[in-house]
């Protein structure tokens, strides 16, 4: 699926067909990187020529259904997956080319992972994880205490990890990366498994934290509000290529993410199907006789409604214009793609 | 968020938050230091091991006594130094085999392969680790089995720590091996451990009086193990060409092994099944 309204590039960044452009304040540029499993007839694209840029500071969003390609793309982008063909590039230096020399500056939470050691307290493996990413443990131990606090673990910090809670592992698992001198960070679901009250707290931190460091984040979630709330920018991806890049304030003006609600009390049965069948039905009701429907479409697709409706000599009671959310976008640009495929 | 960035600058840095790079001494004493927390703070793998290793010994001790009767009483200072090895190569080919597995598994394997030293040098690291915690578990094992046999030993013991290292190298070499298939084809632990009983037949290897059977893992060491202990034969008093061999033997197949591993993670990472379980 195609935009109707492709934005306009920002430098730091780009749609998806565009070759990305790499500034002085470029953190990460990922340039036609394509990756394939399998060979013959069943070979599967995973990534199919995804380029983006990032700017440093920036916090962005990777959104797509299962199988889009967002986990290989990160994996691929840190060197644990070996592309096909491609480059990525962290403030200027191939990550394939020169990794040891990369690998100081980029560190990643991955998915389903823990990331940690659970045999470990939490301030140990906080000092392990720094000495391996080749940060000396002792010169960053005020920033250790300080992690520590911002996320609700320094009454923890001396306790082995194992006999935290769930949601107390996950952050240990986002301090231990934080923990490095890593500029460029890739979170995959960091909001994982928490409760609503540790997801704002780690949201409101990570903010927080990116804003007093120079971070470079990206993050992938299934959670819009983590993605709304936090990332300056998205990337949408379908089918292993990019279908949008964005902020996120644009892309909730994308005529993808417009809604028109209507009700009337003469829409019948038979009405109510050729509308199932001719538009985008997001919330079709009946209540006191009251027809109230909710439509994805665009303006045209609204008066194409109205018009249909019109030669039913359908009377409208009310039209109105639900605010889109980032949930909208990514159901009207990635077609309501149901999660199915597995995840590489 | 975007214009956020600016602040960074005006952020001050205190003593304890200016980073440093890590040397390769940081790099040792943190990998050194994890396996020392976890031998001490989780000791009864350590024992059950010890324990295990013990019933086993003392299975083969009163079972072949009462079986081979003097035979095997003859025999015994060489039965307790191959066993000695035997519990040396399992404990450091079994750690470096597993550990990779289990890092995996918690997808830390990932975090040492994205490390500005390399992978090699913590992985040497690590096995160094597993060396020096192996050593102290065998060496009780060994005084236990001296005292309940009622034997006696000769006990040079930079001999037979050099020897020692230098014959299990071969097998953390294995290790890296068997711990690279598990990257590549996960869950077959349970058939990659059963190559410790190969181990049996290498440490018996001298026995056999066959010369290139000195060229396999563990053989010339477990051979130049049992003179420094039964005979007392000190390391300047081996001939040049057995130590020549013994060394060999360790950095070929200590090599051989690593580059399996190196090999079988750069397969995963092409499949995408790196880290993957």
């Amino acid at each position: 699926m195609t935009m109707q309204e492709p934005p306009q590039p920002r430098p730091d960044h780009q749609t998806a067909a565009e070759s990305p452009t790499e500034t002085d304040e470029s953190a990460l540029v990922v340039d036609g990187l394509s990756k394939q499993f399998g060979s013959g007839d069943a070979a599967v694209t995973a990534v199919d020529d995804v380029s983006f840029s990032v700017g440093r500071g920036s916090v962005v969003g990777l959104l797509g259904p299962n199988g889009a390609g967002k986990t290989t793309t990160i994996k691929s982008v840190l060197g644990m997956v070996l592309p096909d063909s491609g480059s990525v590039r962290v403030r200027g230096m191939d990550i394939y080319e020169h990794p040891r020399k990369v690998y100081p500056h980029v560190d990643a939470m991955l998915e389903g992972a823990r990331n940690d050691y659970w045999r470990l307290t939490v301030r140990e493996n906080l000092r392990y994880f720094a000495t391996i990413k080749g940060v000396d443990p002792d010169s960053v131990a005020d920033r250790h205490d300080r992690l520590l606090d911002q996320l609700d673990l320094a009454e923890k910090a001396d306790e082995p990890v194992r006999k935290l809670s769930r949601g107390m592992k996950q952050k240990v698992s986002l301090a231990s990366v934080l923990a490095t001198d890593a500029e460029v960070v890739f979170l995959d679901e960091p909001t994982l498994g928490l409760d609503v009250e540790s997801s704002l707290t780690l949201r409101r931190e990570l903010r927080r934290i990116v804003a007093e460091r120079d971070l470079t984040v990206i993050l992938s979630s299934h959670d819009m509000d983590v993605i709304e709330d936090v990332c300056d920018r998205v990337i949408i991806m379908s089918e292993g290529s990019v279908i949008a890049d964005d902020s996120v304030e644009r892309l909730l003006r994308q005529p993808e993410a417009s809604r028109f609600r209507v009700t009337s009390p003469d829409i019948d049965e038979r009405l109510r199907h050729v509308i199932d069948e001719r538009f985008e039905v997001i919330e079709m009701s009946v209540t006191d006789g009251r027809t109230q429907v909710e439509v994805a479409t665009d303006t045209d697709g609204f008066y194409d409604l109205v018009d249909l409706l019109q030669a039913d000599d359908v009377t409208l009671e009310s039209v109105t214009t639900p605010d889109p959310d980032l949930e909208d976008v990514f159901l009207g640009l990635t077609g309501g793609e149901h999660r199915e495929m597995p995840e590489r | 968020m975007s214009g956020q960035s600016s602040t960074a600058e005006a952020v001050d840095r205190s003593p304890g938050d200016d980073p440093r790079p890590a040397t390769y001494y940081h790099l040792a004493r943190a990998v050194l230091y994890r396996e020392y927390l976890i031998f001490v703070r989780y000791p009864a793998n350590a024992i059950g091991g010890i324990v295990i290793s013990l019933f086993f010994f003392g299975l083969l001790f009163y079972g072949g006594r009462m079986i081979a009767g003097q035979a095997l009483t003859d025999s015994i200072e060489g039965i307790i130094v191959g066993y000695f090895l035997w519990t040396l190569a399992v404990g450091a080919y079994s750690s470096i085999s597993n550990d990779i597995g289990s890092e995996v598994q918690w997808g830390t394997l990932e975090r040492h392969i994205m490390t500005p030293f390399g992978f090699a040098p913590v992985a040497l690291l690590k096995g160094v680790a597993k060396v020096v915690r192996t050593f102290l578990t065998s060496a009780l094992i060994l005084a236990l089995m001296l005292v309940l046999t009622d034997t006696t030993l000769q006990l040079p013991i930079v001999t037979i720590a050099v020897v020692a290292v230098l014959a299990i190298c071969s097998v953390l070499g294995l290790g890296f091996a068997a711990g690279g298939i598990s990257v590549l084809y996960k869950r077959i632990g349970s058939w990659l451990n059963l190559l410790q009983f190969g181990f049996i037949l290498l440490i018996s290897a001298p026995a056999f009086e066959l010369g290139w059977t000195r060229f396999l893992p563990l053989a010339e060491g477990s051979s130049m193990l049992q003179r420094a202990m039964i005979e007392g034969t000190r390391l300047w008093e081996f001939p040049l060409f057995d130590l020549a061999v013994l060394v060999g033997v360790a950095v070929g197949y200590l090599l051989l092994g690593y580059a399996i591993f190196e090999l079988a993670t750069r397969r995963a990472r092409r499949l995408g099944v790196l880290g993957d379980y």
